[in-house]
């Protein structure tokens, strides 16, 4: 017998008792015999879990398309350097942080006193729509062939900056996501990172992570630098369901909750899902993103002013030398003039349902 | 979203996983997915990479565990991101990129560099064996599998490959084994590291 086939033979455990016991001494004393053995064995563990290791591989493939479809399989085309200039730039969002927890506690501190009733959060917990949504959509869903994706933690709407792929959202939504994605009619669900926040504006700015997918963007209005006035036409758009739902009313006050000034009060009504969206004035320009609503008080909502986003989003995109996030305040809305219908068609695709991923409870 | 997996211990998971329990990898490998994509993609990835840096992820997790001695000190959600860091930063090393690393700080971090190491070392080793597979040849690399991994009896494999007995097809194996040692151990097989 080769010592290869004895070898073989022990570790199949096809000796018998007497066999294996000399076999085993041999190990104990023989150090060449014990080195030939191990180097045996180590080769043939190797092989094993080699095939192993391929089979979990090809596993782990199928669970990830099972679980989560291949959303965006697109080939990376992008120049490799682009992602690596967008993080890690913590100090200047600290500092424009800072500038604006010291203007908001201000305004904070001197205004207490008129608090009354909480603000909502509007963003949409999917959990609780969902046996609704079931109902409605459950016919359809069974003879749906398209991927499933596992339901979202919550979510809310955002709206496109400007052309170069940055979305403005709320940051009460994004706090604490693993991963947030958006999507609409016309943008299959896109993954998006987060570029920067702001706790106090409730501003979260996210980018696409693919810039691929918004190469052909034309976003029609900017945000406006323009102080509105109390009784303009105002309206939204956002995502308090699946589809896109229009809303219209008049700003009502050029403070917002607890008269606090980075805010204005809308009389428009708003859900739950509302959270992130724009809110635009008659020109079709972006005088704000909607924050939340009044919880005892109805139909009244608030936005964060488009004013107070430009100075901070502008001093960090100066800080850290983005000029594609740079917002030129002066520009017009692409459509203007424009029928109200007219408007819509051309803001929809800008306008996105965002889906937050979130391990966290 | 209630399924019953979502409610698994990280000691379920563990059993599980020792076990080869194909659902309850499959819930793990869901419940933890997000996590590690927010971390790829935060810190210059994107998606695509994030797949394979968490299939990576995993299966270090499931060659660690499969080890009689594997104790779990944190909590898995600790050591899966933890694991998923080290790798990380190590591929984003090979590129030569520098710069600060994101991320949220209610992640907590525990010591992995043995049980990385241990991955990266057997990881080493089946690209090793992978390559010298490929040296050795058909039909060589097929009776070896065969034999080995597949559990065939000689005279199944002296069947297949057309050998007239048992022992011819013990002697080709031996042969081919000699070879695939070689190529293995002796050999210094060019990796691309």
């Amino acid at each position: 017998m080769r010592p290869v086939d004895l070898f073989d033979a022990y570790l199949k455990n096809e000796l018998a008792n007497e066999q294996r016991n000399a076999f085993e001494e041999r190990l104990n004393n023989d150090l060449t015999f014990k080195t030939a053995f191990e180097q045996h064995k180590s080769l043939i563990d190797t092989l094993q879990s080699s095939e192993q290791n391929a089979q979990l591989k090809a596993n782990l493939k199928a669970i990830h398309a099972s679980e989560f479809g291949n959303d965006g399989k697109i080939i990376a085309l992008h120049p490799k350097g682009n992602f690596f200039q967008h993080y890690g730039k913590t100090i200047a969002v600290a500092a424009c942080t800072a500038l604006v927890v010291m203007l908001v506690s201000f305004s904070w501190i001197n205004q207490q006193k008129a608090t009354n009733g909480e603000i909502t959060e509007l963003k949409r917990d999917v959990e609780v729509l969902k046996q609704t949504n079931d109902v409605i959509v459950g016919e359809i869903v069974k003879t749906n062939t398209k991927l499933n994706y596992a339901p979202a933690s919550f979510e809310g709407s955002a709206f496109a900056l400007n052309n170069n792929g940055y979305v403005i959202t709320s940051y009460h939504m994004v706090k604490g996501a693993d991963s947030v994605l958006i999507e609409n009619d016309k943008l299959n669900r896109t993954l998006t990172t987060v570029v920067y926040t702001d706790a106090n504006l409730d501003l979260a700015v996210l980018r696409v992570a693919d810039i691929i997918k918004v190469k052909d963007w034309q976003v029609p209005f900017t945000l406006s630098n323009k102080s509105a006035e109390i009784g303009e036409k105002v309206f939204t758009l956002g995502y308090p369901r699946k589809d896109m739902v229009y809303g219209e009313g008049s700003l009502s006050s050029l403070t917002g909750f607890t008269n606090d000034t980075t805010m204005y009060q809308i009389s428009i009504p708003i859900n739950p899902g509302n959270s992130g969206g724009p809110l635009l004035d008659e020109q079709a320009n972006v005088i704000g993103v909607i924050r939340g609503k009044n919880k005892v008080a109805e139909g009244t909502g608030f936005a964060v002013k488009a004013t107070q986003l430009i100075s901070c989003i502008n001093t960090f995109a100066k800080n850290t030398n983005q000029t594609d996030l740079v917002i030129n305040p002066g520009k017009k809305s692409n459509i203007k003039g424009l029928k109200r219908t007219e408007q819509i068609k051309k803001a929809n695709p800008y306008v996105f349902n965002v889906l937050i991923y979130s391990s966290a409870k | 979203m209630a399924k019953s997996s979502t409610h698994l211990t990280d000691d379920q998971f563990i059993s599980g996983l020792k076990a080869n329990n194909n659902e309850i990898l499959n819930a793990l490998y869901k419940k933890y997915y997000h996590l590690v994509l927010k971390l790829v993609v935060n810190n210059s990835g994107n998606s695509d990479l994030a797949q394979d840096l968490y299939q990576e992820t995993i299966i270090a997790v499931y060659e660690n565990v499969q080890k009689p001695q594997f104790q779990l000190n944190c909590q898995l959600q600790t050591y899966i991101y933890s694991i998923a860091k080290r790798l990380w930063l190590k591929q984003l090393k090979k590129n030569g990129n520098t710069y600060l690393f994101k991320e949220e700080e209610e992640n907590d971090l525990v010591d992995v560099t043995e049980d990385v190491g241990f991955h990266l070392e057997k990881e080493n080793n089946i690209l090793k064996m992978n390559t010298s597979l490929g040296l050795l040849g058909e039909p060589c690399k097929t009776l070896i599998q065969d034999f080995y991994v597949n559990k065939k009896s000689m005279d199944e494999i002296a069947e297949k490959f057309g050998y007239t007995n048992a022992d011819n097809a013990k002697t080709q194996k031996y042969k081919c084994l000699q070879r695939l040692k070689k190529y293995f151990f002796e050999k210094e097989i060019e990796l691309n590291e």
